[in-house]
């Protein structure tokens, strides 16, 4: 390698040259095939088949889902989730599932569906998929799940309907793995049918003395004997005792959160000891108190994206819902405003950013929001 | 899908974003591709819970008057930007040995290493005269390529440049000092190029040391995304492209002279001049027909090593910097004076005998809601070593990483465990995946003397007909030299 014509008025440069011309004799290329190495813990996308539909209760299936390739799922930490990739009726769109099996047992995931009444992907996963179905889906993702750094060994988790699918994750991997950690949870259901996983649960509580379930139910018929109402401060201390700091999941559904969180706040438990799972936007434009008054959250607008076209969608609808109406695609994940992945630039016009959304200042600063926590004020151009 | 640009840029970290706005402002058309969803690569931050953090930047080099400001101002970007000058350069501690904290300031500098070690003044006072006259020339002459006459007369009117530039830092310290302590404290900044001190090119010790005193370190409101995102608005405001979520898989090429290129989905793009901010190896040996690559170029790749990367531990944490005993932004803190254990360390998964440690509440850039503060742990370390673990391994040693930083911030910081609320560790794996290097390199091949670009000019030449590469694998890293050095190439692009 001829050096720079400065370089031979340096002391020691002869020396340099010759160590580069012994490194070219003896070098050896270098990896470079990138993509395949993040693909091992973080495929772009996973190709996957349904190998059973266990039912839970009956609003809720349990879909056990294989690798088309046969090969192992990528691993993950209890409490992460996958977004399924669908196609439903000409429109493509995606959810995010929790993953409820053990991250010990990597042949399969499971992903547990509550039916939502009215919601189009979980009514069409329940109604339609059938063993040997194939499905796609992203890798594991998502910052619900235990960190040794500074969750503890004492946990509890407050779970109401689907949100016990990450729970009970957790608590395999502490049955499967014989963790040194002790959970307690505390499940509200809304009848004693609706339990998800009640056998399970009850039978590890029994032979385990690491983790402790109590079912509260809060439309209780005569046979319940057991707790009732919701998971309010009372109920908790009563079931779990004192928090005293220990580390507190919540995951349920998002109306849950804003309840939990002053009940919490009620026993004098402090926000760094509480982790959420984020889970769909809890008020709709419209019903959110920070919506501007005087406009209109049905009437529709024209939401134009940069050299790519335009179309008219109610105010009230999340810009990516209403851009994947329409047949534009882009990536997202969480669907809840946390991951960012389906962030896109105003450059025209004004939106409504739901307080989920976690942007990062220069996001809001510079013009961008998170697409599935926003929603069209004005008419509005983006471009993604 | 085909479109003409006069210019395509792959990649919009540092680099290509300032050589895309630079092109695009001097009235080529240009496309910016970006694997991503997001511009700025390491120059970025994420958000969890109530708390963003930065990715990056520990502290900016060459602002004041320095380059950076410059090309900056000329990009039309420092007006949109908040920059905060920190007061102090950093403070080095190793427990029971010594805990001093540098200013910011050449003078400040000797008085602060005269307190802590009486009878040095003198000679604290001719090494730091050394390291900016050797500091002050590296930065002129790497920005002069163009005008190798003038830099030749220069030159040999810099004897001590000329005589110390290519040896170690360690050799010119042990010259300068006898007392270990005071080469430990002086040499701190090595982790800011990669090489411990007896591998670390006196040549680039001077230059770091020359950036923060002559020019001050400095923090900036919106971290280090603040900035990336005002190089792309000064990008689009002058009528630039820009496309998230593309990742280039070809440069596609015809008759051995650039045509455009392909992303993994199919898509094409044409345009004669293709800038590359990936990484030199991806670039060559995958993006292109291997046919197009001269053997002169393969043959320097394979004579390179892969730079380090590093585990950094972001902490949110319920507790004011000074709460948390926190009295300097930048802190870097080693286990014992001993050379061999930190490299030893660096190809190690062992508990880390070194971190530095950032507090961005010091100088708040506001990041952390009111009474909290943001800290990152920052370790270097080689990819390689990550590479050994199961993937069923990884997350268990990246905690068991990331606690032993940990336990070495305690030191300054006691009880700092017992106020995290968020923490997520980053390892080489991660940077990986977010930059698409290999071996999650951070500042491109290993930064010793044989790296210096007095040996490698090469990459910033068209090795293939239309092709340019900018980013920390041709030029040094971090920000100062990938914005600065960027800029300026693509500046003299325009006249081709
Ligand atoms: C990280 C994460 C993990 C999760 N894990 C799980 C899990 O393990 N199990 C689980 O069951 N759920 C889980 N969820 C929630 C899951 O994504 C929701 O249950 C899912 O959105 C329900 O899908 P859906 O398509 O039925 O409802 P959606 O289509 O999302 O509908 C939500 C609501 O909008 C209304 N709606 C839907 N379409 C329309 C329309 N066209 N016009 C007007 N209103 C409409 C519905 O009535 C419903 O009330 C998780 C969510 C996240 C973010
Ligand atoms: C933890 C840490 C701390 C640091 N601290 C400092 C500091 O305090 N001071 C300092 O000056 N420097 C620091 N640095 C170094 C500095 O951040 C980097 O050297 C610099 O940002 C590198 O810039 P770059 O232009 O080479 O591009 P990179 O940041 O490496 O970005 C490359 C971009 O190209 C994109 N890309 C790659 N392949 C493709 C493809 N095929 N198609 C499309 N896009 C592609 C990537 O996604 C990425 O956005 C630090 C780095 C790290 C990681
Ligand atoms: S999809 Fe995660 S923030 Fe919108």
């Amino acid at each position: 390698m001829p050096a720079h014509p400065l370089a031979r008025f340096f002391d020691h440069v002869d020396d340099v040259t010759a160590e580069i011309a012994r490194r070219e004799a003896g070098g050896v290329a270098h990896p470079a095939a990138v993509d395949d190495e993040i693909a091992v813990c973080h495929p772009k996308q996973l190709d996957l088949v349904v190998a059973e539909v266990i039912t839970e209760t009956a609003t809720t299936k349990t879909f056990r889902l294989r690798r088309a390739t046969g090969e192992l799922l990528p691993p993950f930490q209890a409490g992460q989730y996958i977004s399924l990739r669908l196609q439903i009726d000409g429109v493509r769109t995606s959810r995010a599932f929790s993953v409820s099996s053990s991250p010990t047992e990597r042949r399969h995931y499971d992903l547990t569906v509550r039916r939502v009444p009215g919601g189009c992907v979980s009514n069409h996963l329940l109604d339609t998929i059938t063993p040997g179905d194939r499905l796609v889906s992203s890798g594991p993702i998502g910052t619900f799940h235990y960190n040794p750094l500074f969750h503890g060994e004492d946990l509890v988790f407050l779970a109401g309907g689907s949100g016990v699918t990450p729970a009970m994750s957790m608590i395999r991997e502490v049955v499967n793995r014989g963790l040194p950690r002790t959970l307690h949870l505390v499940y509200g259901s809304r009848r004693a049918d609706d339990i998800i996983f009640r056998a399970e649960l009850d039978q590890i509580a029994r032979g385990c003395p690491e983790i402790t379930v109590d079912h509260v139910i809060s439309e209780p018929d005569a046979d319940w004997s057991g707790p009732t109402g919701f998971l309010s401060a009372a109920v908790v201390e009563r079931l779990a005792g004192p928090l005293r700091g220990r580390m507190t999941y919540v995951c349920g559904p998002p109306a849950m959160y804003a309840y939990q969180l002053r009940q919490l706040d009620r026993m004098g438990h402090p926000r760094r000891r509480v982790r959420l799972e984020a889970n769909g936007i809890a008020l709709p434009a419209g019903e959110d108190h920070d919506w501007p008054a005087d406009v209109d959250p049905t009437a529709e607008v024209t939401v134009a994206v940069r050299g790519r076209g335009a179309f008219r969608t109610p105010r009230n609808r999340a810009l990516l819902d209403a851009l994947e109406d329409n047949g534009f695609q882009l990536e997202a994940s969480c669907r809840s405003g946390e991951c960012s992945m389906c962030r896109v630039r105003v450059v025209r016009g004004s939106v409504f950013t739901a307080a989920e959304a976690r942007l990062r200042t220069s996001d809001r600063d510079f013009g961008f929001t998170h697409s599935c926590a926003a929603y069209p004020v004005t008419d509005v151009e983006v471009d993604f | 899908m085909s479109d003409d640009y006069d210019a395509i840029v792959i990649g919009a970290g540092n680099a290509g974003l300032s050589s895309a706005a630079t092109l695009q402002r001097g009235g080529r058309r240009t496309l910016l591709l970006e694997r991503h969803n997001i511009p700025g690569g390491a120059a970025t931050s994420f958000v969890r819970g109530r708390f963003e953090f930065e990715v990056s930047l520990h502290q900016l080099g060459g602002m004041g008057n320095g380059p950076l400001r410059q090309v900056l101002d000329q990009l039309d970007v420092t007006r949109r930007l908040k920059f905060l000058e920190e007061r102090d350069l950093y403070r080095t501690v190793v427990p029971g040995v010594l805990d001093i904290t540098l200013p910011a300031d050449w003078q400040g500098v000797a008085d602060a290493i005269e307190d802590s070690f009486p009878g040095n003044r003198a000679r604290v006072e001719s090494f730091l005269e050394l390291c900016q006259e050797v500091g002050s020339w590296q930065l002129v002459a790497r920005a002069s390529l163009h005008q190798p006459q003038e830099q030749a007369a220069w030159l040999r009117g810099l004897p001590r440049v000329r005589r110390n530039g290519l040896r170690p830092a360690k050799e010119v310290l042990d010259e300068y000092f006898d007392d270990d302590r005071i080469k430990h404290v002086l040499a701190s900044y090595w982790s800011y190029n990669g090489q411990p001190p007896s591998t670390l090119p006196f040549m680039d010790l001077a230059r770091i040391l020359t950036l923060y005193l002559e020019y001050k370190p400095y923090h900036l409101r919106g971290g280090s995304q603040a900035m990336s995102s005002a190089m792309l608005d000064s990008f689009l405001e002058a009528g630039g492209d820009v496309r998230f979520d593309s990742n280039v898989a070809e440069i596609r090429t015809r008759q051995g002279t650039v045509v455009g290129v392909r992303l993994d989905n199919g898509d094409e793009y044409d345009a004669r001049m293709v800038v590359s901010n990936a990484s030199a190896v991806t670039t060559y040996t995958r993006m292109l027909d291997p046919t197009v690559v001269p053997d002169s170029v393969l043959r320097d790749l394979r004579s390179r090593k892969l730079g380090i990367s590093g585990t950094i531990t972001y902490l949110g944490l319920d507790a004011t910097a000074r709460e948390l005993g926190f009295t300097a932004g930048t802190n870097m803190i080693t286990s014992e004076l001993a050379e061999n254990t930190v490299r030893d360390s660096m190809h190690s998964l062992d508990p880390t005998p070194y971190v530095v440690a950032s507090c961005y509440d010091v100088d708040p850039i506001g990041f952390a809601p009111p009474r909290a503060s943001h800290v990152a742990i920052f370790s270097v370390q080689y990819g390689r070593v990550w590479d050994t673990l199961a993937p069923e391994d990884y997350a268990r040693a990246k905690y068991a990483y990331a606690q032993s930083q940990l336990d070495l911030v305690e030191v300054i910081s006691p009880g700092l465990r017992d106020v995290i609320e968020e923490a997520e560790v980053a390892t080489p794996h991660t940077l990986r995946r977010y930059l698409g290097h290999p071996g999650g390199a951070i500042y491109g091949f290993d930064q010793d003397i044989t790296d210096s670009w007095l040996f490698r000019d090469a990459d910033l030449k068209p090795n293939v007909p239309g092709l340019f590469l900018l980013s920390a694998w041709t030029t040094a890293g971090g920000y100062n030299p990938t914005i600065v050095t960027a800029a300026r190439f693509s500046q003299r692009l325009l006249q081709l």
